[in-house]
């Protein structure tokens, strides 16, 4: 292996430590960080590790800082942005249940944005409680808004109005659930996911 | 002047539209329920008659709420022009005829959830390790911490603790029916004083003390606020009975900053009148 070669196997390694490891309170690092890091060219050291992370079905993500996906940013955009690892493919709902969600929090997640995105990105709280109350009690609807306001899904104003949140734009594709929640997309085969509302409460900790 | 019935009629449907403008700007329903051209052509009709200030801010007001709704009708239109755009009660329809697991499903789907892991990095030990070692025992630190001089715990005179403003020689209730009284004469021509006109003393820290006076008369129903006009300007007017009124119809705060610069605003005005 060539110095260079080694050297940019080095600053890979150490780009995959900043991007996996939680450093703030949100996840991710920002393009200055990473310049400060990994030097001036810190983007083609990202594209290796897009490259290796690609095999293990991960990829990184750029985003703005409210989180919406960046296309083509220019290096002062790059420099403001946040660095995120992703899932390249989605979860099967196996894997999704497996991973400490309960299928009654992400049901009420799915009706919660599907309900905000199609009130072009804001809704009323009691509207949104008012909907999920016809399939869960209150006290779980309470609980579920709560752990979505705290995860960064949502956003409220003192208004008691709801937004998406950067996550939701970080993680969702907006356009792909609501079409599936119209139907109209062919449903995928899935396992049998039945609901959980009756079953012991696991820990919702994604 | 006292105000015709009509100019009353005219000032409560210019309020009635204010109140439409908000309620759709900031409720999020359809924009287009608000008749733009027939409310424009309303105003229009209105402006002649205007003669105050209060009405013509007013105009102004109205105009510039219907600017928002008219944002909002450009933007409610991109929105439906959008991929994004579907009916939101087809929406609500289909969600609530979704069970949960269907919803999962769907999610789960369109959901890419971002890697974070919560644990220290190899990096991080060494750091803390390196941090351990430096840092001095609690004792040290306390030691190098500069002490403060300490003082025999002596006793204070009446006239000290007036001077201090711990005591003060009135009671508060007197000191409140005394300015609630100030208030009632002041007003007795117009029947409002603006809040800053009344507080204003030549001295801050007095302007501070009957601002904090001020607002007891208002929780306690001697007085009410009110806010006017386009830059919600704060007026005073006294309750008309004698006393506090029982209760208060529909409770509400506001925070009225009482900052140094708009003190010396106020000041460097009068002192040039």
């Amino acid at each position: 292996m060539s110095d260079e070669a080694a050297a940019y196997a080095r600053r890979t390694k150490r780009a995959a430590q900043l991007l996996f490891f939680q450093r703030h309170r949100r996840p991710g690092v920002k393009g200055w960080e990473l310049k400060r890091t990994l030097g001036r060219n810190y983007m083609k050291v990202i594209e290796l590790l897009d490259q290796e992370l690609g095999k293990l079905g991960l990829e990184i993500k750029v985003l703005q800082e409210e989180g919406q996906p960046l296309e083509k940013p220019s290096p002062e955009e790059l420099d403001r942005a946040l660095f995120v690892i992703r899932l390249r493919e989605p979860l099967t709902a196996t894997d999704a249940r497996l991973s400490g969600w309960r299928i009654d929090d992400v049901a009420a997640l799915a009706a919660t944005v599907a309900y905000i995105l199609s009130r072009q990105g804001k809704a009323l709280q009691r509207d949104v409680e008012r909907l999920l109350e016809t399939k869960f009690p209150g006290w779980v609807v309470q609980y579920a808004l709560e752990r979505f306001l705290r995860r960064g899904y949502l956003t409220r104003d003192e208004s008691g109005m709801l937004y998406l949140g950067w996550r939701s734009r970080a993680e969702i594709d907006q356009k792909l659930l609501l079409n599936l929640i119209m139907g109209e997309e062919p449903p995928r085969a899935q396992e049998g996911a039945p609901t959980d509302m009756e079953g012991s409460r696991a820990p919702m900790t994604p | 002047m006292p105000r015709t019935l009509d100019e009353g009629k005219r000032r409560e449907r210019v309020l009635r539209l204010i109140q439409l403008c908000r309620t759709a700007v900031e409720r999020g329903v359809d924009p287009f329920e608000v008749d733009v051209k027939d409310m424009l052509d309303l105003l229009n009709r209105y402006l002649p008659g205007w003669r105050d200030l209060d009405e013509l801010s007013l105009d102004a007001e109205a105009l510039n709420r219907l600017a928002a709704v008219i944002e909002l009708q450009g933007n409610w239109i991109r929105y439906r022009c959008s991929l994004l755009y579907v009916d939101p009660l087809v929406v609500e329809f289909k969600v609530r005829a979704l069970d949960a697991s269907t919803l999962f499903n769907d999610f789960v789907r369109a959901w890419r959830p971002v890697l974070e892991y919560e644990q220290l990095s190899p990096q991080q030990i060494k750091e803390a390790v390196e941090y351990w070692n430096r840092l001095p025992s609690l004792a040290e630190r306390l030691r190098r911490l500069p002490r403060a001089p300490w003082i025999r715990p002596s006793r204070m005179s009446l006239d000290e603790m007036l001077q201090l403003g711990v005591f003060s020689a009135q009671g508060f209730e007197q000191v409140l029916s005394e300015l609630a009284a100030e208030l009632r004469d002041r007003t007795e021509r117009e029947g409002s004083v603006t809040y800053w006109g009344f507080i204003y003393s030549d001295t801050y820290e007095e302007t501070v003390r009957r601002a904090y006076l001020t607002s007891f008369l208002i929780t306690y129903g001697y007085a009410r606020l009110e806010l006017r006009g386009l830059d919600e300007e704060a007026y005073l007017r006294p309750t008309p009975a004698e006393g506090p009124s029982p209760e208060p119809q529909q409770p509400s705060s506001f925070a009225m900053p009482v900052d140094y610069e708009t003190w010396l605003r106020l000041s460097e005005a009068r002192r040039l009148e």
